[in-house]
């Protein structure tokens, strides 16, 4: 292994910039590191040359620990972006410089410049100063003065970012021959995608400081596992359905699960992605559609000529209910958009918009199963620590990601929402180092319904309301009314809590309220089995019981352990008779249980009445993390 | 749009030769009573009693000292300038410090403070009764009225300037250079022994150049602090006043007259440098 890193870790001004990168690079490799402006790529690689140093984990330069070594001691090549030549030196007096600092003598140095400027292809330039030299032989320059010491490694941050595309071009190529020919191992970074699928061995994508995934660079385009390299390489479809009896349910289109799609549960969200130039367009109303697999109708909204493509927006029918991540829809859309690459050909003209098409798919990518997606809702006064603690918990635990939010008032001074950006922002810092994935988000507007418009336009899967802040009046009634909203009407499980726990390792299921419940036991399995929790399933049968009640509630038990039991889920089966509420309060005490799931009924106006009193009375009953799964019918 | 376009026509019709007359001659009978006729003065009035009066008036003892010493004074003044003002730019355009910013402001406060109460304040610090001064005294050691105290004066006064020329370069000087030495291997003093210094080449010079000047024409602190004596202090600006209250103008004018004439070279020699100096580190 060339170079490792592990759990490497840069902060600045409190702010983490590179968080927690593991990365190993094999000898010889040629590594990309690719990523926007700010994501942290170029700290990865001051870090590594020493230029930074790390605020935690180790750096390997050939299995010698460097973390706390000096820059002149690393042995690094580095080519910084804005060539940075001696300009006070000659060409020749540059390349000679690291072997001049390592008193090599006079004629051996000769020989290695002169073999470095042939390899550069400057043969006959030593003579030059910086400004007699274009910028793409500038960079050359760069490239031999730090390939002369003969470093372990070759670091180079954004190398051609300063050159014009004809230049780009030329120096690429001469850089992936001179790499291959040295076989010295390299790392690059770039924001830009195409020279990096073009150079790399290998790829990796950093994101606000995470390296998000790594790979060659077809398996980041064809086969991505995660949504943010789906959509940040290429142009990309992204449909969230579900997982529906081995296949795939995207609105009113059922396609068959790939057979290395990744373990998806039962009902489990499925994001699927599709590449523009595998949507295919068959016209008019004919029964031939194109591709292995119809999406449906839709009709053409814009075309752009691209030269060699041209890109086309289609409106599609009958996939309501898939959710679109990419394109982001836009407001008030109604119907998916879709984005396609045509062949342009120079004969045919244009599509008219409103044009109908079938529209099909020649092939489609499953992402990995995503951890859960949880927004946080962070009151700010008082501290809201145990709802962030318990959050990111259940994300980190999960391998998901955590959002904090905070709604000001929609009067609020500038100054106010400024303050509350600045505090949040302060709590993420102070957190990040416990959830691997946190941001924070800022709404103006009422509490309420900006909580849940954002739990719905971000596809969250839980939201977490802590309890710690209620006010005096409603600490009798239990619950706050905005905790009691979201309840009502996120559409989404809701955690509520009042305090902490440290882990979760046992889950109570409840399956009390009405008929015995399948989507609780279903999430609350699969929160189970993400975290590793034994669960027990309570089922408690309020006032007279008669036999027949008896047995379907043993038959309904006996499925719900079936059913953890196929998930890996270690399960325990309860059945009490007595008072609710007290019942499953008692367990819940009895048991010492990190996490208590019951499950909401369908909004049916009656029982919803009754049904809120219950949920009031178990979450004012306990501090611990309760969290009310919605039931489908 | 148009009749922008129409404005500038017309102007350009104009000879801009022509156009440029009124003004340059109006600037030029304005300097010229005030700039080139007092230099001119100098010359004219040297050049009155012949070259062998002008010699003569060079070579007494008194002239040949004050020359020497002013020369001797400015240029170790350039000297320790050099390198104090280079190590302080240095220092403050690399280093991120508290009170930074107030340190930056103290170091070219010299700029401000009139040259007499520099003069004042090192005697009241150096001075035989100064707050210093007293306690070296016994020891023998006088700085204030001999030739170490015009060094401090001369220091003191002239320190601003080979920090304006060489901060603006360095704080220009792109970081990555001296990242890609440290890369390479070059340590921190090989760095800017190979890497920096190199680069600070034109502001070390014009910021020299402009110690020495400056120096050679000091007046107001050296006058307080060197008592003025004689064949032991007197540097070049002193000897002229002195002369000139003695009745002596022939003799004070033949040394104004170098004065000048020095502070022309070395005002042409600086002239070039800055002009030629290339664009540092981009």
């Amino acid at each position: 292994m060339s170079i490792r890193l592990i759990e490497l870790t840069k902060r600045f001004d409190g702010h983490v910039v590179v968080d927690r990168v593991s990365l190993e690079i094999e000898e010889g490799e040629l590594f990309t590191l690719l990523g926007g402006s700010g994501s942290g790529k170029s700290t990865i690689l001051r870090l590594i040359a020493g230029l930074l140093l790390a605020d935690g984990g180790r750096i390997e330069l050939n299995g010698r620990d460097v973390t706390e070594t000096p820059p002149q001691e690393r042995g690094t090549g580095f080519v910084f972006q804005n060539y940075s030549i001696f300009r006070h030196m000659t060409v020749a007096d540059n390349v000679e410089f690291g072997l001049r600092i390592r008193r090599v003598a006079a004629a051996e140095r000769r020989q290695r410049r002169e073999e470095l400027l042939d390899l550069v292809g400057l043969t006959g330039l030593g003579d030059r100063y910086a400004d007699q030299l274009s910028g793409g032989q500038q960079q050359r320059v760069a490239l031999a003065r730090a390939l002369a010491y003969r470093p372990e490694v070759l670091l180079l941050d954004e190398p051609f970012g300063a050159l014009d595309v004809k230049i780009r071009g030329q120096l690429r190529r001469s850089l992936k021959e001179i790499q291959r020919h040295l076989k010295v191992t390299t790392i690059l970074v770039t924001h830009d995608q195409e020279e990096a699928f073009e150079l790399a061995d290998r790829v990796g994508v950093i994101e606000r400081g995470h390296l998000m995934e790594v790979g060659t660079p077809e398996d980041l385009y064809h086969r991505p596992q995660t949504e943010f390299v789906a959509t940040f390489i290429g142009g990309g479809n992204v449909l969230v359905g579900r997982e529906e009896e081995g296949r795939i349910r995207l609105g009113s289109v059922l396609l068959p699960m790939p057979e290395k799609a990744g373990e998806h549960e039962a009902g489990a969200p499925v994001r699927v992605l599709f590449r523009p130039e595998k949507v295919l367009l068959a016209e008019g109303r004919s029964s031939e559609r194109p591709g292995a697999y119809t999406l449906g109708r839709g009709r053409l909204v814009s075309q752009i000529f691209a030269g060699a493509l041209s890109r086309v927006a289609l409106d599609v029918q009958g996939l309501e209910g898939a959710r679109p991540i990419s394109p982001s829809p836009g407001y008030g859309q109604r119907t998916t958009r879709i984005e396609a690459l045509l062949p342009s050909e120079a004969s045919t003209p244009p599509l008219k918009s409103g044009r109908e098409f079938w529209i099909g798919l020649d092939s489609y990518h499953v992402l990995s199963p995503s951890g859960l997606k949880v927004l946080v809702c962070v009151d700010e006064a008082p501290a809201p620590q145990p709802a962030v603690e318990f959050g990111a918990l259940l994300a980190r635990t999960t391998g998901g990601s955590t959002t904090l939010l905070t709604v000001v008032p929609a009067d609020a001074a500038d100054g106010v929402a400024a303050g509350t950006r600045d505090a949040l922002e302060s709590l993420r810092g102070a957190w990040s180092g416990q959830a691997p994935r946190l941001d924070s988000r800022v709404r103006s507007g009422d509490n309420t319904t900006e909580i849940l418009l954002e739990a719905q336009e971000g596809l969250y899967e839980v939201v977490v309301i802590g309890q710690g802040g209620r006010r005096e009046e409603e600490q009798m009634t239990g619950l706050g009314t905005t905790a009691r909203r979201v309840l009502m009407e996120a559409g989404v499980p809701v955690l509520v809590l009042e305090e902490s726990r440290p882990q979760i390792d046992r889950v109570l299921i409840c399956t009390a309220a009405g008929e015995p419940g399948k989507t609780d036991i279903r999430f609350g399995g699969r929160l189970a089995r993400r975290t590793g929790a034994e669960t027990t399933v309570l089922h408690v049968r309020p006032g007279e019981s008669t036999p027949a009640g008896r047995r379907r509630a043993e038959r309904h038990l006996e499925q719900a352990g079936a059913f953890l039991g196929s998930l890996g889920v270690r399960s325990e089966i309860k059945l009490a008779d007595g008072p609710l509420v007290e019942t499953i309060l008692a367990e819940a005490k009895r048991g010492d249980y990190d996490l208590i799931v019951i499950g909401a009924p369908a909004p049916r106006a009656v029982q919803r009445l009754r049904w809120r009193d219950f949920a009031t009375s178990i979450v004012s009953g306990t501090e611990r993390p309760v969290l009310v799964v919605p039931m489908r019918e | 749009m148009s009749a922008v376009t129409s404005a500038a026509v017309v102007r350009k019709r104009r000879d801009p030769r022509n156009a440029s007359v009124v003004p340059v001659s109006l600037l030029l009978l304005v300097l010229f009573p005030l700039l080139l006729m007092p230099l001119a003065a100098i010359f004219i009035f040297a050049g009155r009693s012949g070259l062998g009066g002008l010699v003569s008036a060079l070579r007494t003892p008194d002239a040949q000292f004050a020359l020497r010493f002013s020369l001797l004074i400015a240029f170790g003044t350039a000297l320790i300038n050099a390198v104090l003002g280079t190590f302080a730019a240095y220092v403050l355009s690399k280093y991120q410090f508290r009170g930074r910013e107030a340190l930056g402001v103290l170091v070219n406060l010299p700029v401000a403070i009139p040259t007499v109460v520099v003069g004042t304040s090192l005697l009241l610090l150096w001075g035989p009764i100064g707050l210093l001064g007293r306690l070296i005294d016994p020891l023998g050691i006088q700085p204030m009225f001999a030739p170490a105290g015009v060094l401090l004066a001369h220091l003191f006064v002239t320190f601003p300037y080979m920090l304006g020329a060489v901060k603006p370069v360095l704080d220009e000087l792109d970081v990555t250079y001296e990242e890609a030495a440290y890369t390479i291997g070059a340590r921190r003093w090989q760095t800017f022994r190979f890497v920096i210094l190199p680069a600070l080449r034109g502001g070390l010079f014009s910021g020299t150049l402009l110690t020495f000047a400056h120096s050679l024409g000091e007046f107001g602190a050296t006058v307080l602090v060197s008592g003025n004596l004689r064949l032991r202090t007197q540097t070049a600006p002193l000897y002229i006043f002195a002369q000139f209250e003695a009745g002596n103008i022939e003799s004070a004018n033949a040394v104004a007259a170098v004065l000048a004439l020095l502070s022309f070279v070395l005002f042409f020699v600086l002239l070039r440098v800055t002009r030629r100096r290339p664009a540092p580190g981009r």
